[in-house]
């Protein structure tokens, strides 16, 4: 009988291909922290994408009743204060068609946490990998409040991304639904590996709003505020404060989990692919109870990072731009573009708040820092 | 006047007739000089002076420009080997694709899919090498999705990606390939950025092809070519521009020797010594055997029957063994002051066994400078002496320009055009592809040039009546006319009528060919019904306006009225188009061709004999049809008095009714020279035979079918290695 050989030679080489891979991403993901660092986030005072935003506080407690894998970090009952960021992506007019977004942080802190985790609208997302996020941030090309134009037209999976993202004049931030669409690491205590996905709901799952019906693809990319419109730039941050201090905000945290296999399809982890609810069904993880909102000071000092979360629920790790876990990777390597962003604020102090004027459509950050406006004008 | 020249028999005239058919046959010997001129292809002919290089300079730049080309081929030649597209896929998974969708380019064509294009994915490596990512069709909506490994074209060692749309080119016969191979050739090629691909799709949006356009200048299907040497939707064979310039060389030098002398010293030429410049044409050699011979009524009936022209005889209603042909004149085209161009009806005895004797002939329309009404009539008959052979000659030249533009450039060329582009727009996927292809190739290009050396500014414009802008409408009236439904060839009137035994005989063949083509092949047609479908749409929707249905929209005269029903019936009859089907109405006209199908999925009840018939036309007309009438040209157009294709006014009371020594009426220095240049183009200059089967892209069957018949065409008197596989000059 022929003795099986190992094929070192051929290991060898994936081996060095796999290990440039690695180091590439590495590289690219430091590079685009770095330009963050030094082209945004520091001489702007500026979030990536997110700035137009409104914080609150309250807190998260566990749904007792658990029919996801144990975890002690999730054990049932369990609570942790909390602090939430809502925004609009990524003009700062909250009645344009935008994509709106939910971060959590259990913790009431504005940075430090046992548990950040960052969600969207939309099922599934505009870009899939850290290389297409480059691509789309390349191709984004805003004018008046039009952007992506040729993005969507090259990618057929990002002009369906933004059509399930973007919401347009939805009626309340809490009413939305939120998904983190990469998953996550799940570790529990049976210690068998697993994969996670998050997604918040309104705790009394009210119908969702802002979901664009029959949208022509022709004009996905064209995010400005409808003709005659007569809500203002901040609506819907002044109408999620009324809210949260007429009655709070009380969400429903859900996960979604599966076992990891040795042959899993790299699909698993592509996040224009949601997961089968048949065989993956979401369960309810815990309550989350927003009972104050921020001020535009400390919404704007809150920050989350994919760093923050027990190495048990981490990030999934990436071999190479192209993979889809990649995204979070690059997500986890620009804390310090958030921490320069901080640093900003000690150095050049707060930047001003959106004003709630006419200049409509816009999303250009740097205006509203060098307006002359009254403090009585504000707010 | 005799039927026979004086003292001769019906024997005498044949064998004179057989010595000089042999004496100037057209052969093609002429291999040209090393420092000899040269030519670069035939779109560098014009009926002015060619583009030939005679200039030493010239020749040496040329020279060197040549071998700088061929130097260039040679390389690619090598990179090719060097770098061989390996038709094999690179990659395992299929996470990945990238998505078009393929439409025609046109304003009013920009919206209509372009269905089962062949499409390739190739990635090109660092160092020149092609990998091949993924291959596939565009589908019935145009749509293509070709899914490729997205980590295989991630490796460094791409560096560019490359989306090809393909047409079907040539087709080849080959031992390895008995059945024949369409070869791929790539149309349009796109180059996408590897940066571009991010995983998921990637979508190029529509391209729009420019492929196989329809022209909207003009009302009948012709094809759009921006630029026959750069920017074609097809080009010559490397053989046919050879053949080209190793026969044609030593005639455009005649020509142009002539067009010197005309503006140099103008006393120095005269049309005999034009005639005599060039090669004996069988007319010319046969008066030199026999005078009169070709003038006499024997022959004048002998060639309306079997000659060029091949023309129709319309029983008379009322005598028995009397038919009349018809030649129709200017009618309501537009045309010039200098030449004349009479309707022309003829009355012939046909008693059985013979040859047409000529009885009378009647002209319509004006025939001088002094009388310009297009209902005047002149009746001649033998007894006319002179003034019959002079209405004899006027038949002739009517004869001749009819023949020219109606049977010739409409019915051959332009009919068969149509079918080419449905054909290369529409068949890709199906079988017909290897029947069709090699028959329809290059007739839009010789159309193309057609347009400038023959009607635009060209020869026929400025040698008969007709303006250019008469021919076209010329032509789109006889395209209304055409149709290969319910086609049938020519009654035989007797058995001196070969001609219509000649058509009868190779329409058996065709059909034999098709039929076992068909029963080889009808599983993979049916399979593709659907390119059948739109091949079937574009010929009903592209073709010109039934020609009845344009008459009958316009206000007529009575006279005219009279003129246009005559006209109507003796088109039906010559062109064999059945006014009495159904036809398609498309943007508010009545089409002229008739639809194969009208369901795309499946053939219906008598669809697939449908599709039979009219693959039979389109072979019919490409080959033998068009075969006909081009190499007659030399026989019959090839002596300048004999037959022209227009009599000027002449400066005399009777007009074009003058001898033929009155050269006032014949076509002047120029024209005649370029009209002795145009028959010796179109009749010399063949290429492309079934049974020589030069390129290897005929079926062997189909000239082993006609190899069969030799014995059959020979009494004939058709050679059929002189019959061509395709209409491409």
């Amino acid at each position: 009988m022929e003795s099986a050989s190992f094929p070192v030679k051929a290991s060898v080489r994936t081996g060095l291909h796999r290990l440039w891979d690695k180091f590439y991403l590495w590289f690219f993901s430091q590079s685009f922290s770095w330009i963050l660092v030094l082209m945004v986030s520091f001489p702007y005072r500026k979030r990536m994408s997110h700035d137009n935003g409104i914080g609150g506080t309250g807190q998260v407690t566990m749904v007792k009743d658990q029919k996801f894998p144990a975890h002690p970090f999730f054990a049932p009952g369990k609570v942790y204060p909390a602090r939430i960021r809502h925004a609009s992506a990524t003009f700062l007019d909250d009645a344009m068609n935008c994509i709106r977004s939910m971060s959590i942080k259990f913790s009431d802190h504005h940075f430090k946490s046992p548990f950040d985790i960052e969600m969207n609208s939309g099922e599934i997302s505009l870009f899939w990998s850290a290389y297409s996020f480059v691509q789309f941030a390349k191709l984004r090309k805003e004018k008046y409040g039009v952007e992506y134009i040729e993005y969507y037209k090259k990618y057929p999976e990002g002009l369906k991304g933004a059509e399930e993202a973007l919401r347009r004049n939805p009626s309340s931030f809490e009413n939305l639904r939120y998904y983190c669409k990469t998953p996550f690491l799940f570790i529990g205590e049976d210690q068998i590996k697993r994969y996670a996905k998050y997604r918040v709901r309104p705790f009394n799952d009210e119908p969702e709003t802002g979901i664009n019906k029959d949208m022509d693809p022709v004009d996905v990319g064209n995010q400005r505020v409808l003709p005659h419109e007569t809500r203002g730039r901040n609506y819907l941050k002044y109408e999620y404060e009324d809210r949260v201090r007429r009655q709070g905000a009380k969400y429903l945290m859900q996960i979604q989990t599966r076992i990891a296999q040795d042959d899993d399809d790299p699909e698993i982890f592509n996040n224009m692919i949601p997961w089968d609810e048949e065989s993956h069904p979401w369960h309810d993880l815990a309550i989350l109870e927003i009972d104050k909102t921020l001020d535009w000071k400390e919404s704007t000092l809150t920050s989350f990072s994919l760093n923050h979360m027990p190495k048990t629920l981490g990030i999934i790790p990436a071999k190479s731009i192209y993979d889809y876990n990649s995204l979070n990777y690059l997500r986890s390597h620009s804390e310090k573009a958030r921490l320069a962003r901080l640093f900003s604020y000690k150095v050049f102090g707060f930047p001003k708040e959106i004003p709630n004027n006419d200049i409509r459509n816009s999303g250009d950050w740097s205006m509203i820092q060098r307006e002359k406006v009254s403090n009585l004008s504000r707010g | 006047m005799s039927l026979f020249p004086p003292g001769a028999t019906e024997e005498d005239l044949e064998r004179v007739y057989q010595s000089a058919h042999k004496e100037t046959k057209i052969g093609f010997t002429d291999q040209g000089r090393f420092f000899g001129p040269h030519m670069k292809n035939i779109n560098h002919l014009e009926v002015g002076i060619s583009r030939v290089i005679d200039s030493k300079f010239t020749w040496v730049v040329e020279y060197l420009l040549d071998k700088f080309e061929k130097f260039t081929i040679w390389l690619k030649k090598i990179n090719r080997k060097i770098f061989p597209r390996r038709m094999v896929i690179h990659g395992k998974e299929r996470d990945s694709y990238i998505t078009a969708k393929l439409t025609f380019a046109k304003r009013d064509d920009y919206a209509k899919p372009l269905h089962h294009m062949p499409v390739l994915f190739w990635a090109k490596t660092f160092f020149g090498g092609w990998r091949l990512l993924a291959q596939g069709f565009s589908d019935r909506d145009g749509m293509v999705r070709l899914e490729f490994d997205y980590l295989e074209s991630r490796r460094y060692r791409y560096r560019s990606f490359h989306f090809e749309i393909c047409q079907l080119t040539h087709v080849f016969f080959h031992e390895e390939n008995p059945n024949g191979k369409a070869e791929l050739e790539v149309f349009e090629r796109i180059k996408i950025s590897k940066s571009d691909l991010t995983g998921m799709g990637y979508n190029l949006g529509n391209i729009q092809v420019f492929y196989w356009e329809y022209r909207r200048d003009v009302q009948m299907p012709r094809v759009v070519i921006k630029d026959h040497d750069e920017d074609s939707p097809e080009y010559y064979s490397d053989g046919r521009n050879r053949a080209i310039k190793e026969q044609f060389i030593p005639i455009e030098l005649t020509k142009k020797k002539h067009l010197l002398q005309i503006k140099l010293d103008p006393e120095s030429i005269s049309i005999p010594s034009i005639q005599a410049d060039y090669p004996k044409n069988l007319t010319v050699a046969m008066e030199e055997k026999l005078p009169y011979s070709t003038r006499c009524d024997y022959w004048f009936g002998r060639r309306t029957m079997n000659g060029m022209n091949a023309a129709t005889f319309i029983p008379d209603p009322l005598e028995p063994e009397r038919f009349w042909v018809k030649y129709f004149g200017a009618c309501t085209y537009e045309v010039n002051d200098e030449y004349a161009f009479p309707t022309v009806e003829i009355k012939f005895h046909i008693p059985s066994d013979q040859f047409p004797i000529p009885e009378q002939i009647i002209t319509t329309g004006p025939v001088s400078s002094h009388e310009k009404d297009q209902f005047i009539r002149k009746s001649f008959t033998p007894q006319d002496g002179d003034q019959w052979e002079q209405a004899k000659r006027v038949a002739r030249v009517s004869g001749a320009l009819c023949a020219e533009l109606d049977d010739h450039f409409a019915a051959t060329h332009v009919n068969t055009e149509q079918f080419a582009i449905a054909a290369r727009r529409n068949l890709r996927k199906n079988p017909l592809t290897i029947l069709l292809f090699p028959h329809l190739k290059e007739v839009s290009l010789i159309n193309h040039s057609a347009d400038t050396i023959l009607i635009g500014p060209g020869y026929i414009p400025r040698a008969s009546a007709l303006t250019a802008k008469g021919i076209v409408k010329r032509c789109e009236d006889m395209m209304g006319v055409l149709d290969w439904k319910n086609w049938r060839p020519m009654e035989i009137l007797s058995p001196k009528h070969t001609y219509a035994q000649a058509e009868n005989l190779f329409w058996e063949v065709v059909g034999e060919f098709v039929e076992d083509f068909f029963q080889k092949n009808e599983k993979k047609i049916l399979e593709e019904w659907y390119e059948v479908f739109r091949f079937s749409e574009d010929l009903v929707q592209n073709s010109a306006e039934v020609f009845h249905h344009s008459i009958h929209s316009k206000p007529l005269s009575s006279e005219e009225k009279e003129r246009e029903e005559s006209r109507i019936a003796y088109y039906h009859e010559r062109y064999r188009f059945d006014p009495y089907l159904p036809r398609e109405e498309f943007q508010g006209k009545v089409r002229a061709m008739s639809p194969i199908t009208k369901n795309p999925f499946q053939p219906d009840p008598g669809d697939m004999d449908n599709l039979k018939d009219a693959c039979k036309y389109a072979i019919m007309m490409a080959t033998f049809m068009h075969t006909w009438v081009n190499e007659h040209q030399y026989e019959d157009i090839g002596e300048v008095l004999y037959c022209s294709l227009g009599l000027r006014f002449g400066e005399h009371k009777e007009g074009i009714f003058r001898p033929e020594s009155d050269y006032a009426i014949s076509p002047d220095l120029t024209r005649a020279t370029q009209m002795m240049w145009f028959s010796n183009l179109l009749s010399r200059t063949e290429y492309g035979f079934i049974t020589r089967n030069e390129e290897h892209d005929i079926d062997p069957l189909f000239s082993e079918m006609l190899e069969r018949k030799r014995a059959e065409f020979k009494n004939l008197y058709i050679e059929i290695d002189n019959i061509e596989s395709r209409t491409n000059i």
